[in-house]
């Protein structure tokens, strides 16, 4: 009883540090990608839609490490 | 209030020991989407006339206006002639990537995206990996298809094929985790909003439900429409990318 309240604290615990120290990475690279992108647009506005739908992609693959640790969360909450 | 996330209808099957679940709901919508894909292009086809010099109906114009943005945004970096044989691949991917995101923010209970199960998800992206390997074979011919695995050097081949794995794991998770996370924001936020709501006196209760249903509908537009569109782009992109890389 004791142990199985142990654990589920650990549980919610590791979903919560897992998701915050995770989505660091890809906070940091989408907001790179997007002061780049705002460069490029203000040095060439006619280029603006070209770039808007590239960083666009590139945020969507920065994207993925953090994807990835909340997948590991929702694991952890939901199967474990 | 939120007791209905972990639910769900499964099949279980013991073939050989080896248990297996299906999804049922997933898969009937899943087949449903598929279905109704086709129901909307044979709607389309019969809108257009095979005489080249029959004025322009509309749905001409949408197939022509379609046909020009997928060439655009989903070809653009593949060369001409791959391009043109890419298209039908990669357009299906597409519509049927954004069909499936899209259906979850029907407001019918138990409709869900099929593309946020893992298994919906994985399996378009071995799809995509199955293609790769055949439009590989086709272009390059089967003996220099298997010769790009062991390039630069032969030793380098198992690291190759964990490339190959890892990519296909990360597309197919890509999509899976966006889908099944807005999914998630969107079923928790609004219970969170109004839990918040209810600490107010007096008009707590009634603030919390028009708070609720404006978030409701924002999360809806952001996660199901905006994220979902943008993951089909994304995922359709990936995958002409990919397939380019193997058959150059």
């Amino acid at each position: 009883m004791e142990l199985e309240a142990v654990v589920q604290a650990a549980k919610y615990l590791a979903a919560g540090i897992c998701m915050g120290i995770g989505a660091i990475g890809a906070a940091l690279g989408e907001g790179m990608i997007g002061a780049r992108a705002l460069d490029a647009m203000a040095r060439q506005p006619e280029m603006a839609n070209t770039v808007l739908r590239t960083m666009v992609i590139a945020d969507a693959i920065a994207e993925t490490t953090g994807i990835y640790s909340l997948v590991v969360a929702i694991v952890l909450l939901f199967v474990v | 209030m939120l007791e209905h996330l972990g639910e769900e209808l499964a099949l279980r099957l013991s073939i050989g020991g080896i248990e297996i679940a299906f999804n049922l709901v997933v898969l009937a919508v899943a087949v449903a989407v598929a279905g109704g894909l086709v129901l909307l292009s044979l709607w389309i086809r019969r809108g257009l006339s095979l005489d080249p010099d029959a004025p322009l109906s509309r749905r001409a114009a949408l197939v022509a206006a379609a046909i020009d943005f997928f060439r655009e945004q989903l070809l653009g970096g593949v060369s001409p002639e791959l391009g043109d044989r890419l298209l039908p691949l990669v357009a299906t991917l597409f519509l049927y990537v954004l069909a499936c995101n899209w259906v979850g923010v029907l407001p019918i209970p138990y409709i869900v995206s099929p593309t946020q199960d893992l298994n919906v998800a994985l399996g378009l992206a071995l799809f995509v990996y199955g293609s790769t390997h055949y439009y590989g074979v086709r272009t390059k011919g089967i003996r220099r298809h298997v010769k790009g695995y062991f390039d630069p050097v032969p030793f380098l081949m198992p690291l190759n094929l964990l490339g190959d794995f890892g990519r296909t794991l990360s597309h197919g998770f890509r999509l899976f985790g966006n889908i099944l996370g807005g999914s998630l924001l969107t079923a928790v936020t609004p219970v969170v909003v109004l839990r918040i709501a209810e600490l107010i006196p007096v008009v707590g209760e009634a603030l919390g439900w028009v708070a609720r249903v404006a978030v409701v509908l924002g999360l809806n537009l952001a996660f199901g429409l905006f994220f979902g569109a943008i993951q089909a782009l994304v995922f359709a992109l990936l995958a002409a990318a990919y397939i380019q890389v193997t058959a150059d």
